[in-house]
């Protein structure tokens, strides 16, 4: 269930502004990438743009292999690559369960109205993120920060991914909730599944990752083991002030 | 969100219930419920589309018009049976809406609103325009073929046809095609980024909408055995659809049911005070007030009180 992502040449521009400035990234099948850079680098942009939330102005991206530039959304989930949002998006007025419920259909009509919900399947994902049984008819409203980032994976993950792509997955979530979420990205990564991860918290993003990849101004400044990144001078001087 | 046993036995009990009606209530009370039961139809296709996914048509009258002229036309100067004539209605109803609001349905929120509202004026102004020969220009049509005779026959067809349509999209809105269509209203991001392809959806949202207009459009002309295109393309008309499903309950199927039914009760009760147009400004006032009050609409506030007595019983 691994994937290759193939990221060449990508620019993205907002009027002036350069979001993405000639970014290549190489992502081979299986393995964890943590994507770095202060506030404003342009990292978010750049998963918009693998799922065509963002249409890039120039540059290719490939799953697999697959040019994914002329395909939508959803074909693109359908590809498998699947990602988490930084503000977490529920549907609001729908439960825990019907919100993974959305992520588990299939993008066919026809099987949307013969088959009926998997509850199994449901409560089986709740529970791997960390929910407990008696929150799968919860309200978004009446979840904390964490759980609504729970929610968020849990439906990502409902899609079926080979990759998938975590926007501050650790923001607002407490000690043991970010533990709940680093294992099981761990037991993800265990059973093959390619990660590219955004995370300011680098110290739990660390054990998670076999490389990092430090972006600003939308311009990569360091790819490498975690350790030269973090130590490499632009990547400081990008951290410390911009 | 899973079907009940129970739910089939209120369906059941709510026919029943419905179907005795003529044996207590007054001719008089009988036609007044035929016209909740057509504006019922409206206000379930106008959910269909608008409630669920959001994407708010302020042209519902276009759509009810194409169905309604299609037979009109077919049956007075074609000599076409109903029973062909209204099929081809409703099929017309469909594709001629998509053609013509497929494009729409790629852009959000109030210009979706602006474009069906330019929709309903446009067809006024058309029929008026093209081929009067057909259309009848301003004064429409009359002497159209009709289904029944009398308000009991009337009771009867109208209900029979609201409660078969309620019952369909009540099914329907059950499986997760409902529910991915209420997720659209609640985050369309949120939907594409789940794998489902939106705009197909909206499409699929549309079609059933169109389908039930067309349908409810067809048959209330051979109802009134008469067309009058200047109190179909109505503006009053469309407010008082959309606010049948809003103080009914936007998102649901029995909120649009309870909602037609308290507006044309409503404006029935207040024709002997005021007979002009000035009841739309009391109902107007009404129903703002009940939306301030409870935005979920009366299925909310009934299902508060039942909630309440199961309390006080146990
Ligand atoms: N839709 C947009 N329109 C204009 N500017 C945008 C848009 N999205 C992001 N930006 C800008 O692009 C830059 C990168 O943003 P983002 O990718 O969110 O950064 P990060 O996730 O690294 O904090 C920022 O300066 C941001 O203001
Ligand atoms: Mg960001």
């Amino acid at each position: 269930m691994s994937a290759h992502l193939s990221i060449r040449n990508l620019i993205k521009r907002f009027g002036g502004l350069t979001a993405t400035n000639d970014f290549s990234l190489e992502i081979t099948p299986g393995s964890s990438v943590g994507l770095i850079g202060p506030n404003g680098a342009g990292k978010t942009t750049i998963f918009s743009q693998i799922m065509g939330e963002v249409r890039q102005d120039s540059g290719q991206i490939a799953l697999d292999g697959l040019e994914l530039t002329p395909l939508a959304t959803a074909r693109r989930i359908r590809a498998g690559v699947s990602r988490t949002y930084q503000v977490p998006r529920p549907f609001a007025e729908m439960s825990v369960a019907e919100n993974i419920r959305v992520g588990l259909m299939p993008d066919n009509i026809w099987s949307m109205i013969a088959q009926g919900p998997d509850p199994d399947r449901e409560l089986e994902l709740a529970l791997s993120v960390g929910f407990t049984k008696d929150q799968l008819e919860k309200l978004p409203s009446e979840l904390s920060m964490g759980d609504l980032r729970k929610l968020e994976m849990a439906r990502t993950m409902a899609t079926g991914p080979r990759m998938m792509l975590l926007d501050e997955v650790f923001a607002g979530l407490t000690v043991g909730e970010i533990a709940m979420i680093s294992g099981l990205v761990q037991q993800m990564r265990a059973d093959g599944m390619t990660f590219l991860i955004v995370s300011h918290d680098l110290k739990a993003l660390e054990p998670l990752i076999d490389r990092a990849v430090a972006i600003n101004h939308g311009t990569l400044i360091a790819d490498g083991p975690y350790d030269e990144v973090m130590n490499d001078a632009a990547v400081r001087a990008s951290y410390l002030g911009t | 969100m899973g079907l009940r046993w129970y739910h089939f036995a209120l369906w059941a009990a709510f026919a029943a219930g419905m179907f005795l009606l003529p044996e207590i209530v007054p001719r008089g009370t009988l036609r007044t419920i035929i016209f909740a039961n057509f504006l019922a139809i409206f206000a379930i296709s106008w959910d269909t589309l608008s409630g669920r996914t959001g994407y708010v048509s302020f042209g519902h009258p276009f759509l009810i018009g194409i169905g309604a002229y299609t037979t009109a036309i077919l049956t007075k100067r074609f000599d076409v049976p109903v029973e062909i004539s209204i099929p081809l209605a409703v099929l017309m109803t469909m594709v001629g809406g998509l053609i013509v609001l497929l494009p729409a349905l790629r852009i959000k929120g109030s210009y979706f609103a602006l474009v069906t509202l330019a929709m309903m004026e446009l067809m006024y102004q058309l029929v008026q325009v093209i081929r009067p020969d057909l259309t009848g220009g301003t004064r429409g049509m009359s002497g159209l073929p009709t289904l029944t005779r009398g308000a009991v026959n009337g009771f009867y067809m109208s209900t029979a046809l609201m409660l078969s349509i309620a019952f369909t999209t009540w099914l329907l809105m059950k499986t997760r095609l409902g529910t991915a269509l209420s997720a659209i209203g609640m985050n369309e991001e949120a939907v594409a980024g789940s794998g489902l392809s939106v705009t197909r959806l909206k499409l699929v949202a549309f079609t059933a909408s169109a389908f039930t207009a067309g349908l409810g459009g067809a048959v209330y002309v051979h109802y009134l055995g008469s067309i009058a295109p200047r109190a179909l393309f109505d503006i009053n008309f469309v407010f008082t659809i959309i606010v049948a499903a809003l103080i009914g309950g936007a998102g649901t199927t029995i909120g649009p049911i309870l909602g037609a039914f308290f507006l044309t009760f409503l404006l029935e009760y207040l024709r002997p005070w005021l007979p002009g147009a000035e009841r739309y400004l009391i109902y107007g006032g009404v129903a703002l007030v009940l939306y301030m009050y409870q935005p979920k609409g009366l299925i909310y506030l009934m299902g508060q009180a039942v909630r309440r007595v199961r309390k006080g019983a146990a």
